[in-house]
């Protein structure tokens, strides 16, 4: 009676996500997904390393080096101490979040800053004689990517800007818990058991987003989906129907409708249909919209006036936006609220031409001109302006004390799916970002594994560059530790 | 200018204000009782695999092992690790204590307490009193959240109440021992929010007892990043439309602030207080076993001797929860989230015990019999909240005859307190498992004596 119903019962969606997770492999990656997933994990890299500098990544360094043991994996731009596999995925998740400047996804979502550091650090923690390839982190990556994609598509509440739960936390934990399970060859039951584990550890509210809090989200979302796998792959249990139930990861969402996943036979990954977003300056998604409309007024506005801005002449600034509180902010106080308002970014742009990482240094967030102008700004929610990254725009209108009105409209800014970024250009913020903490031969490694990764034999040569070790002095410890052992 | 003072910052000003003198008689019996209890639970809870898992796991991050773990003396690890692995042990067979409104309490924080007493230097050591008094902040702070919202008196059908209130609580109380400054305290619940709420799905399973584990070490983990600098929204608790903050694991939300402790603040475990189980399972499971045992002796009575073969039907009468509501569980986890499995365990054995759940006992063939002859009904009458429900078995004899066991109060609910006895009874009978009659005893007299202890760390030592 048992073996009957073991044939003919439905599959679960959570034991068809773990036959994907498990029956997933190399030969199933289309050149479109491995190009596209390169640039995220070179924009990733580089958004970690400049994160690195900042205070949050500061505080949770020195918390996790409460935390030391004989495993260690890297941390991003640091030579000079590791840290267990778990506490460095969190730090240099941490670190890609720092500033708001790595990718986003649609439906939305942060996806690589919640799967990259996880196999990378999981990638060390193998024994010595383990080598992971370049196209098992690949693979193992895109698995990540592609788990948190299917899940954002089982509620219609995950396709707008998110108001509850922050959805790297959500997804991104279940990600980093799929691809690390990946990278480890769990078998099947395992895989479920990783998701399952995994579930209870996903989400976080959103009140903490344009807070110091908010990179641990993608932080905890690397190292939970880690030790997920890691819990599973030592025979921990969960629920084997988690994806199923609405009392599993339905618990997220208030409407919840999950569906199996295409059959393995030529697998369609979701990252050849949709292309993420690629951040130009370290701030929420929707203020790039903003951004470009606000500089290409601006550009209106210099033309008659010196290429200067005639501040004392404007009356009023109007932006269109869709309704999205949580980057409604008329006066940031903090780089975390500069990043998280559409005010902010507008009068920056309006005053300087174009976003930077440091048009959200104190000094600038506090500049007694930018409190000006945004003292005359206002927001305005056009009903047909929804808050959706795939179909939001904005308009700035700037209305002079004589009475005219200047103003543009963004619909696609220049970094968005639509309009990707060029690689000179994705290479330029790589190198710009990189360059803050590491060598030029480390960036240059960098983007050479990176471009190269599916023929790379041992990626631990990307974490060796992502420490600061140059590969030739890396060659020269090799050899001089040869000679120590007599081999030279 | 006056300002409002927010929900958030009431809670921050009330962890950083209140003061031993602020614990009553009852509060501090109430609670020490608590802490004997969670600590024998967490002690026979280290003989479990899930356990073994998550020691296994931890010791892989060892090196400032300074925290004991519960039934381990030769093994230290890392004071949230340890937290964690403590954690699950005591909700492991989920034996630990049950509050109203429902969550398990003590395991989310006792854990934490005694990880981070022995992080301390020699010189700071809190003494008992302060440990007593940081285990009813985190008690205090969890009660509080979930009169937040009506959703939480009920048993719960969307996350786990540990895993939410839980992990706040253990913030609170963390830092509360760590002596935060009040805006430490606020930032340490606002950390804690993004750590917290675990899905109802994995009860049942051999994860739940992650959900404490985790409870208590993120919490710990939230108040020592506070402790570091770290910064987190300061409203978290207040109700923010358009932003969710904590009011995102509930769909009716009221929060409300909390008094600062003045002269007097009445803590609400001196108005309700805990239960205690009397074995391993799901507390539901408490009013159905009490109910079996009693048609049981009206069923020995009746035909000499337990004759299961006499009966036609069982019915049980409970409320409708469906997480544990399982005919036929097919593991120890499932088992002990079932009140058909715990029903007929009573009538068969004539009591429920740690070994009522082993492999063997699980699949026995006489327990399948009766299993096969259970049938639930969902009385209108009986509500799924742990103040109201009981418990009804319904014998349903081939002869015709009707024999009915009902218990609306089990011996161990609040209303119906274990007696002194009867708790040390099962800390013995727990610890025994691990340790020695002396340790026992010198835990059992450390803990009556708390408010006396110069180091409150001697505790966590002795475990």
């Amino acid at each position: 009676l048992n073996i009957y119903f073991f044939f003919f019962s439905p599959q679960t969606v959570t034991g068809n996500f773990a036959n994907v997770i498990h029956g997933l492999n190399a030969n199933h990656l289309t050149d479109q997904v491995i190009q596209r997933s390169k640039r995220m994990i070179l924009d990733t890299l580089g958004v970690g390393l400049l994160g690195t500098s900042t205070e949050v990544c500061h505080k949770v360094t020195r918390y996790s080096k409460i935390y030391s043991s004989d495993i260690s994996s890297t941390v991003w731009g640091h030579l000079d101490f590791r840290l267990p596999p778990l506490y460095a995925a969190f730090v240099n998740g941490v670190a890609v979040h720092s500033m708001d400047f790595d990718d986003t996804w649609h439906p939305a979502t942060h996806p690589s800053g919640a799967v990259l550091p996880a196999v990378i650090a999981l990638s060390e923690a193998f024994p010595q004689k383990k080598k992971i390839s370049g196209l098992d982190l690949l693979l193992a990556f895109n698995v990540g990517i592609e788990v948190q994609g299917r899940l954002l598509r089982f509620s219609s509440e995950a396709r707008n800007i998110p108001k509850r739960f922050h959805p790297p936390t959500v997804v991104g934990t279940m990600g980093s818990a799929a691809a690390c399970a990946k990278l480890l060859a769990l078998d099947r039951l395992k895989c479920k058991n990783t998701l399952a584990i995994a579930a209870s550890y996903a989400g976080a509210p959103l009140a903490n987003a344009a807070t110091q809090t908010k990179p641990l989200h993608v932080g905890n979302a690397a190292k939970h989906g880690l030790e997920a796998a890691c819990l599973a792959s030592q025979g921990l249990q969960g629920n084997k129907q988690i994806l199923d139930m609405e009392s599993g990861i339905g618990a997220f969402y208030t409407d919840y409708n999950p569906q199996t996943l295409p059959t393995l036979q030529s697998y369609p990954w979701l990252l050849d249909q949709q292309d993420v977003a690629i951040k130009r300056f370290p701030a929420h998604l929707g203020t790039h919209w903003v951004a470009d409309a606000a500089s290409s007024v601006r550009k209106k506005l210099v033309e008659s006036s010196d290429n200067l801005l005639p501040l004392d002449k404007i009356e009023k600034i109007i932006l269109k936006v869709p309704e999205v509180k949580y980057v409604n902010r008329p006066s940031p106080t903090s780089e975390h609220e500069a990043r998280h308002s559409f005010q902010f970014v507008a009068c920056s742009a309006l005053l300087n031409g174009s976003m930077s990482v440091q048009s959200f240094a104190s000094e600038n967030v506090h500049q007694p001109a930018l409190r000006e102008l945004l003292s005359k700004t206002q927001l305005e929610h056009p009903p047909d302006n929804t808050p959706s990254f795939d179909s939001l725009y904005c308009e700035v209108s700037v209305t002079l004390r004589d009475g005219n009105t200047i103003s543009d409209r963004c619909d696609t800014f220049y970094g968005h799916w639509r309009k990707p970024l060029k690689k000179e250009d994705l290479e330029k913020k790589f190198q710009s970002n990189a360059s803050s903490v590491l060598p030029a031969e480390a960036t240059e490694g960098i983007i050479e594994t990176v471009y190269n990764l599916e023929n790379v034999e041992d990626c631990s040569v990307l974490s060796t560059f992502l420490s600061g070790r140059s590969a030739r002095a890396l060659s020269e410890k090799r050899h001089a530790q040869s000679n120590i052992v007599g081999l030279g | 200018m006056w300002l409002k003072e927010t929900v958030t910052s009431s809670f921050a000003s009330f962890i950083h204000g209140v003061k031993p003198e602020h614990l009553s008689k009852i509060v501090r019996h109430r609670s020490k009782r608590m802490i004997l209890d969670s600590i024998g639970v967490g002690l026979v809870g280290s003989t479990t695999h899930v356990f073994d898992i998550a020691l296994q796991y931890c010791q892989l991050y060892s090196p400032v092992a300074v925290s004991s773990v519960y039934g381990k003396p030769g093994i230290k690890l890392s004071p949230t690790l340890a937290a964690f692995t403590n954690g699950v042990a005591t909700h492991s067979m989920d034996f630990d204590d049950t509050w109203h409104p429902a969550t398990h309490p003590s395991g989310a924080i006792l854990p934490a307490l005694l990880a981070a007493s022995q992080m301390l230097p020699p010189s700071t050591k809190p003494n008992g009193m302060d440990f007593l008094l940081a285990f009813n902040v985190g008690l205090e702070v969890q009660g509080r959240l979930m009169h937040f919202s009506t959703e939480a008196h009920n048993i719960p059908k969307r996350f786990h109440p540990p895993s939410v209130v839980g992990t706040m609580g253990s913030a609170a109380a963390t830092a509360k021992l760590l002596s935060l400054s009040t805006a430490q305290c606020m930032h340490a619940l606002g950390i804690a929010a993004s750590l917290a709420g675990a899905p109802m799905a994995n009860a049942a399973t051999q994860a739940k007892p992650l959900h404490i584990g985790n409870a208590t070490r993120l919490g710990f983990e939230a108040a020592l990043l506070a402790a570091r600098g770290m910064e987190a929204n300061p409203l978290i608790l207040d109700d923010i439309p358009g932003c969710s903050g904590f009011s995102v694991f509930y769909s009716v939300y009221q929060p409300k602030p909390l008094s600062t402790p003045s002269d007097h603040h009445e803590f609400l475990l001196e108005k309700q207080d805990i239960a205690f189980k009397r074995f391993p399972a799901h507390l539901g499971m408490h009013w159905v076993v009490d109910a079996a045992l009693s048609v049981r002796n009206l069923f020995i009575h009746y035909a000499g001797s337990f004759s299961p073969s006499l009966i036609r039907t069982i019915v049980l009468k409970i409320p409708v929860s469906k997480y544990i509501n399982r005919p036929f569980p097919s593991s120890e986890h499932e088992a002990r989230h079932s009140f058909q499995f715990n029903a007929c365990t009573a009538l068969l054995d004539g009591e429920v015990g740690l070994s009522s759940f082993t492999e063997s006992s699980i699949h026995r063939q006489e327990l399948r019999e009766l299993l096969d002859k259970v049938v639930v009904e969902h009385p209108e009458d009986n509500v799924a909240n742990f103040d109201k429900m009981y418990g009804e078995v319904e014998l349903l004899l081939h002869s015709g005859d009707v024999l009915t066991g009902k218990c609306d109060t089990f011996y161990g609910h609040w209303r119906k307190p274990l007696s002194k006895e009867s708790l040390l009874k099962k800390f013995r009978s727990n610890a025994s498992h691990v340790l020695s009659e002396e340790k026992i005893e010198t835990i059992i007299t450390m803990v009556d004596n708390l408010e006396n202890l110069s180091d409150s760390s001697q505790l966590a030592c002795s475990l």
